[in-house]
């Protein structure tokens, strides 16, 4: 029997052992799924509609009519979701991360006074916010100043509602190498949970190579002189397959669901997805190889993976992480398989755009391969010749 | 046929096994070929010597038991004359063959029934002999009729499509044979193959293999039971500590003794647990010895007297027993008393 054949029938027992426990099986696909429409939906923001609006609980601690007016600025800002309350019931609000609070306290009156070039001592605005709040913070600080200087504006200078408004305008505008592209929060979860779930079944697989190896049917191949190269290669094959339709389920029921689409090259996206089941087939592979017991295995694997995938930007944004992680980030392959599924999903990308990605995972997969298949040689030798 | 003990228990008179012979025996007409020869064969793991320079044929149309306690070797020899392990010095050929020249063709010579059935009990009993017979290269038509040869011929065509896991202890070891023989090599090795028998299973495996040794397979089995050596092979060979000790046919191992130990051979209905294990051995008689594989006992001590309060012992403890009995006792004498010796016993 050839090489060949040999290696398809170690592929085709591994695919019936994935088959025969059905539910298993089942868990292997849906779980992706869920999870990255949970996470899609966590940050999920319509493109169409209303902006978000901060919320904010103003505190009035001035009778004075200038105060009142700003206060009502405040009030009635597009850009927050303010309402008025007493100092106690704002500090309970700020405390539980619910709103900032925009206290405006007794002097505040005075700013009505205010002149350019005036040195008198300025009054106080105070703003209240959680520790963990500081954005918002500052998004309020920049709304609120805003405001002010309206009412001062109007009330130092007289001048009207049009005049006091800023003497510019404000065009926002998405830069993007990409001229298609259109951000979709789902596209993001489901680009980064394929890209988990590949690597846990990677470890899955690995697993079951590493209690195969324990078991009497692995002296049985041993005893049928079958090549390491074979079983290297059949287990590969397998794995690869089943992350291959992992891949296609999951980014199926994205497309049916939730809208995720391929905006750019199908071909690169197919090459990446190649790229990424040959690295969750190496991660298997390098599993079985340098495992020492089930349970050893599984518990190191499960902290590698959850690490590579935080870094790897898969849960949130990697511009949400810290300047060194971005940089550490650069050495793991998943970080180049969220970016290529990423340039050919949402940002409509093309192919030249997702090659390199694709070329660096392929490479980590290669030498995640070098590195099993070398050790398992080793190790194999070793038993065969009584050492271990 | 069965009798009843003074325990109320059954248990079958012997475990004789039928022998209709369809192969020529030795030294009828022709000598039979040397099917598996080991050759001063010597294996270390690290410093310790697991065999030393061991030296064994075994012919086609003959059954040859390995015999010899836990960490004799007998599991080690096995696995370096499947190619599973290699030896630091000497040979193992199979019909001539070196498994370092061709390992496929060495291989195809040789099917291994290890001591834990070696299948996948998440698949059926058809696709584990599918699998292990393309891994020795068969393939379509051939390959369905080898595997539904190898049902029939250990008796599960019946159970062709229910996964292993479903299978009982003596099913799954009958299933494992079965993937041995699917290729149909001519040197069948066995390790330990009753371990986890009841009686009644352990009878029919041996009566297949009389049948596949009549067939002309050579068959290669280790056991630390000395009833089955003596009533299941045509010749025993006896390991000690990696050595080859003794080799011969049961009966030429018989030697008289003036003091013989009393013997009985049992089957537990379930494995006691470790500590009580541990708390009965406490508890023997000076000289008396409980011995438990699996499901298999050896009790022995100095007197029958004393081997009936060891069971006695063992009986109110709650240790259940489907059935035992007491061999004639040849082959014990000669194993527990090794002789002394410098060189290797050929065999």
């Amino acid at each position: 029997m050839s090489r060949v054949q040999l290696t398809l029938a170690l592929a085709r027992k591994d695919w019936r052992l994935f088959w025969a426990d059905r539910r298993a099986a089942l868990l292997c696909f849906v779980v992706p799924v869920l999870l990255a429409a949970t996470f899609g939906a966590i940050f999920h923001r319509p493109a169409s509609g209303a902006n978000p609006r901060l919320p904010v609980v103003v505190v009035v601690e001035d009778g004075g009519p200038f105060t009142r007016q700003v206060a009502n600025e405040v009030l009635a800002s597009q850009r927050l979701d303010a309402r008025e309350a007493s100092r106690a019931e704002a500090a309970a609000q700020v405390a539980e991360r619910r709103a900032v609070a925009v206290v405006l306290p007794a002097g505040f009156e005075r700013l009505k006074l205010w002149e350019p070039g005036s040195t008198q001592e300025r009054p106080e605005l105070v703003l209240l916010h959680h520790p963990n709040a500081t954005g918002e913070r500052q998004w309020c600080e920049g709304a609120v100043q805003e405001l002010v200087m309206k009412c001062v504006a109007r009330e130092t200078f007289g001048a009207s509602d049009r005049e006091s408004a800023p003497p510019f305008k404000v065009a926002a505008e998405a830069v993007s190498p990409y001229p298609r592209t259109q951000f979709n929060s789902y596209s993001h979860s489901f680009c980064g949970m394929s890209i988990q779930y590949l690597l846990f079944w990677g470890m899955e697989s690995g697993l079951l190579l590493l209690r195969e190896r324990r078991r009497g049917a692995w002296a049985r191949l041993r005893a049928a002189a079958v090549p390491l190269s074979c079983v290297i290669a059949g287990k590969a094959l397998a794995t690869g397959s089943v992350a291959l339709l992992q891949v296609l389920v999951t980014f199926g029921v994205g497309y049916v669901a939730f809208g995720v689409t391929i905006g750019g090259s199908l071909v690169g996206f197919v090459l990446l997805a190649c790229a990424a089941c040959a690295l969750a087939a190496a991660t298997g592979l390098l599993v079985a190889a340098l495992g020492a017991s089930e349970a050893r295995a599984r518990s190191v694997s499960v902290l590698l993976i959850l690490g590579v995938s935080m870094l790897g930007g898969l849960w949130v944004p990697a511009f949400l992480l810290p300047g060194w992680a971005r940089d550490v980030s650069l050495a793991l392959p998943t970080t180049w398989a969220m970016r290529g599924l990423e340039t050919v999903t949402w940002q409509g990308g093309g192919l030249g755009a997702a090659l390199p990605s694709a070329a660096a995972v392929a490479g980590f997969a290669l030498a995640l391969l070098a590195v099993a298949a070398l050790r398992l040689r080793l190790t194999e030798r070793a038993i065969r010749e009584g050492r271990v | 046929m069965a009798r009843s003990s003074r325990f109320g228990l059954h248990f079958p008179r012997s475990f004789a096994i039928p022998r209709p012979r369809k192969f020529p025996r030795r030294g009828f007409l022709m000598p039979l070929p040397v099917a598996l020869s080991l050759i001063d064969v010597s294996v270390y793991y690290g410093a310790r010597a697991a065999l030393e320079r061991v030296s064994l044929d075994v012919r086609r149309g003959e059954i040859v038991g390995l015999l010899g306690p836990n960490g004799s070797g007998k599991s080690t020899t096995l696995a370096v004359a499947a190619g599973v392990l290699d030896p630091a010095t000497g040979a193992v050929t199979v019909e001539g063959r070196a498994r370092g020249v061709d390992p496929a063709a060495f291989a195809r010579r040789v099917g291994l029934v290890p001591q834990e059935p070696a299948l996948y009990d998440e698949l059926t009993a058809l696709d584990n002999l599918r699998f292990f017979g393309e891994l020795y290269g068969l393939a379509g038509t051939e390959l369905r009729r080898r595997a539904a040869r190898a049902l029939a011929r250990v008796k599960l065509s019946d159970r062709a499509r229910d996964r292993v896991g479903t299978f009982s202890g003596g099913l799954k070891q009958r299933l494992n044979l079965a993937a041995a023989l699917l290729h149909d090599p001519p040197v069948l090795l066995l390790d330990e193959p009753t371990a986890a028998l009841d009686p009644a299973s352990r009878d029919a495996l041996f009566a297949d293999l009389a049948r596949f040794r009549d067939d002309g397979h050579a068959v290669l089995l280790t056991t630390h039971h000395i009833d089955e050596a003596e009533s299941g092979c045509d010749r025993v060979a006896v390991l000690e500590t990696g050595k080859l000790v003794a080799c011969g046919a049961p009966g030429e191992l018989l030697r008289p003794r003036a003091a013989e130990r009393a013997v009985l051979y049992g089957h537990l209905r379930a494995r006691p647990p470790r500590y009580l294990e541990r708390a009965i051995r406490h508890r023997l008689a000076p000289g008396a010895a409980l011995e438990i594989t699996g499901r298999r006992l050896r009790l022995s001590a100095d007197t029958s007297e004393d081997l009936g309060l060891a069971l006695a012992l063992l009986l109110a403890e709650g240790v259940e027993l489907e059935a035992y009995r007491t061999p004639a006792g040849a082959l014990e004498r000669a194993l527990r008393e090794p002789t002394e010796q410098t060189e290797p016993t050929p065999c």
